[in-house]
């Protein structure tokens, strides 16, 4: 198929209207990506706005090619409930949820997370109304620092949302990609159980 | 991270295009490309994702003959709960994949590049050290450095280790690959992805430059078919084997037929051994293992401080073995 270049702002007519990865930054009209007539999208190397999927919400941030999801998250939309630790994938610091599945934002190129929902620890919060599995965390003191909390939590999250009641061994095998140095896994693991027993994910 | 144009293909044929113009890197799941990225060991000045093509790249399916596809991109997470890998014969790739590296990891990871990804000898890994397989130096930092992680046999002059924990498992299981490069494809047996002669100076497999992996191909297994796969390592999660085993062996009325023993983690490729013959025409027995586990081992050249993944490598060979024959 030969659909000719839509003069508009560098983006080509096919690469508006296709439905591949950047369908959510081409249906908002911004002309982040430089697409040549029948080559491939390309961005970069400078900088580009781009439109998140985050919470629900369509949001707008600037980014390079090389900025991860994380730090569009913490550094463009103020989002700092998921932590920058280790920045190698190697602690769990800053799990988010990407298409439903726990990811370690550090390694996800922002770019990569356009058209796809991301949800983070602060969707987990209406205003003073804490989700059940927070409330359960509070409730089995399931932090000491804190530091690690909003990865646990999302792991958490996915392991709840995937079993439904979930055993110890599932949860170990769900939350073995977040490392806690103070300690807490027994206690986040009480507040897995206890957020299950409410039937709530 | 130095910046970076970063190319988003719509197909295959534009990815092929794209792969091969210069200074260019392919990138899948990005967990080892980013971080080494990050390190500033690879600057490209442009990269490739092939994350657009999921929908021709990825995915899992049992094929006519009854092999099994796993597409390049499929994710570690994908085999890990794949009904078509829920099979007796296929029980070692599963294994092999869930106790890959961590849940948030295994879903982004994918097939080719946990095969591709380089090795993590940390001399290697780091800019500061002048290493003959870093491209910065004139020898092996680690044969006599700290080389506690490092290859005990199978080496010459870079002792580095392979780290995929699917490979051995595949190889395990005669797997084939699948390459696409200007436009031609290639179908080839997994051992010929990695050097047959791994000096410092080869890279890690014989991709050419742009080859794209598209897919790994399962022949079909018998139904007396078992394979298992088991690993040493310092931590529960999170971390790579210090040694590591996958095996075959299809029973004939309680007679080993076939085996295949393949180790990882202790030599610069993952290592077929043929002390696996040992065991054809035999029953299994705990004294035919350790015949096998320590065959394994002949040759083995430990350096100044990996003398135990000889000790620790055998007993790994036998859990995988008594695992496959249980
Ligand atoms: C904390 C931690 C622990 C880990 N533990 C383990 C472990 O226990 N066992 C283990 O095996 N691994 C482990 N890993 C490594 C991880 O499994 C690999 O980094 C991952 O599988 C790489 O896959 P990827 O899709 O992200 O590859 P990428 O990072 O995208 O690519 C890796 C390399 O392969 C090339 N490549 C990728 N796809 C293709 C293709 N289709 N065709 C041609 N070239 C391609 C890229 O150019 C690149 O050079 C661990 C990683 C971390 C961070
Ligand atoms: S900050 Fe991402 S895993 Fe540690
Ligand atoms: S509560 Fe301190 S690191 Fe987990």
């Amino acid at each position: 198929m030969t659909v000719p270049p839509d003069p508009r702002a560098g983006v080509s007519r096919r690469s508006f209207l296709k439905g591949s990865a950047v369908a959510g930054l081409a249906s908002t009209g911004l002309t982040a990506a430089a697409t040549a007539a029948d080559g491939p999208t390309t961005f970069g190397p400078g900088a580009h706005d781009i439109v998140l999927t985050v919470n629900g919400a369509e949001r707008k941030v600037a980014v390079e090619t090389r900025t991860t999801l994380l730090d569009a998250l913490r550094d463009g939309l103020d989002l700092t409930g998921a932590k920058r630790i280790c920045d190698r994938g190697a602690c769990g610091g800053c799990t988010v949820l990407l298409d439903g599945q726990p990811v370690n934002s550090c390694l996800v190129l922002a770019i990569d997370a356009i058209g796809r929902p991301v949800q983070t620890v602060e969707s987990l919060a209406q205003g003073d109304l804490p989700h059940p599995l927070l409330e359960a965390f509070v409730h089995c003191d399931a932090l000491q620092c804190g530091y690690c909390t909003p990865g646990m939590v999302m792991s958490s999250l996915a392991c709840l949302q995937q079993r439904g009641r979930p055993t110890r061994e599932q949860m170990q095998h769900d939350l073995a990609g977040n490392l806690c140095r103070c300690g807490t896994y027994g206690r986040v693991f009480a507040a897995i159980e206890r957020t299950a027993q409410a039937g709530g994910k | 991270m130095q910046p970076f144009t970063y190319v988003l293909p719509e197909n295959l044929s534009q990815a092929d295009a794209a792969a091969r113009q210069p200074d260019t890197v392919l990138k899948g799941g990005g967990i080892d490309l980013v971080d080494r990225m990050k390190e500033r060991l690879q600057t490209p000045a442009r990269v490739v994702s092939l994350l657009p093509l999921r929908a021709e790249l990825g995915g899992i399916a049992v094929e006519a003959d009854g092999g099994v596809r796993l597409g390049a991109l499929a994710t570690l997470a994908e085999l890990e709960r794949h009904p078509a890998l829920a099979t007796p014969a296929l029980a070692g790739l599963r294994e092999a994949a869930a106790s890959t590296a961590s849940p948030q990891l295994r879903n982004r990871a994918t097939v080719a590049g946990n095969l591709l990804q380089f090795t993590r000898c940390w001399y290697v890994r780091s800019e500061a050290f002048r290493c003959v397989h870093g491209g910065r130096g004139p020898t092996c930092l680690a044969v006599t450095g700290d080389n506690r992680y490092h290859a005990v046999m199978g080496y010459s002059d870079c002792v580095r280790v392979h780290p995929s924990n699917l490979a051995p498992p595949l190889l395990a299981l005669d797997a084939e690959y699948t390459t696409v490069l200007e436009g031609k494809t290639r179908r080839r047996k997994l051992a010929e992805l990695f050097p047959s002669d791994p000096r410092g100076q080869a890279p890690e497999h014989t991709l050419a430059a742009g080859e794209i992996v598209t897919a790994l191909h399962v022949p079909p297994q018998p139904a007396s078919a078992r394979t298992s796969y088991a690993e040493s390592r310092e931590k529960q999660s999170f971390d790579w084997a210090t040694t590591a085993c996958a095996v075959r062996v299809v029973l004939d009325g309680g007679v080993i037929e076939a085996a295949t023993v393949v180790l990882g983690a202790v030599a610069p490729v993952p290592l077929p051994r043929p002390a696996a013959r040992l065991m054809l025409g035999q029953k299994p027995s705990a004294a035919l293992f350790q015949k096998v586990a320590d065959a394994a081992f002949t040759g083995a050249l430990p350096l100044s401080q990996n003398g135990y993944k000889v000790t620790v490598g055998k007993a790994i060979v036998r859990e995988a073995l008594e695992r496959a024959t249980r």
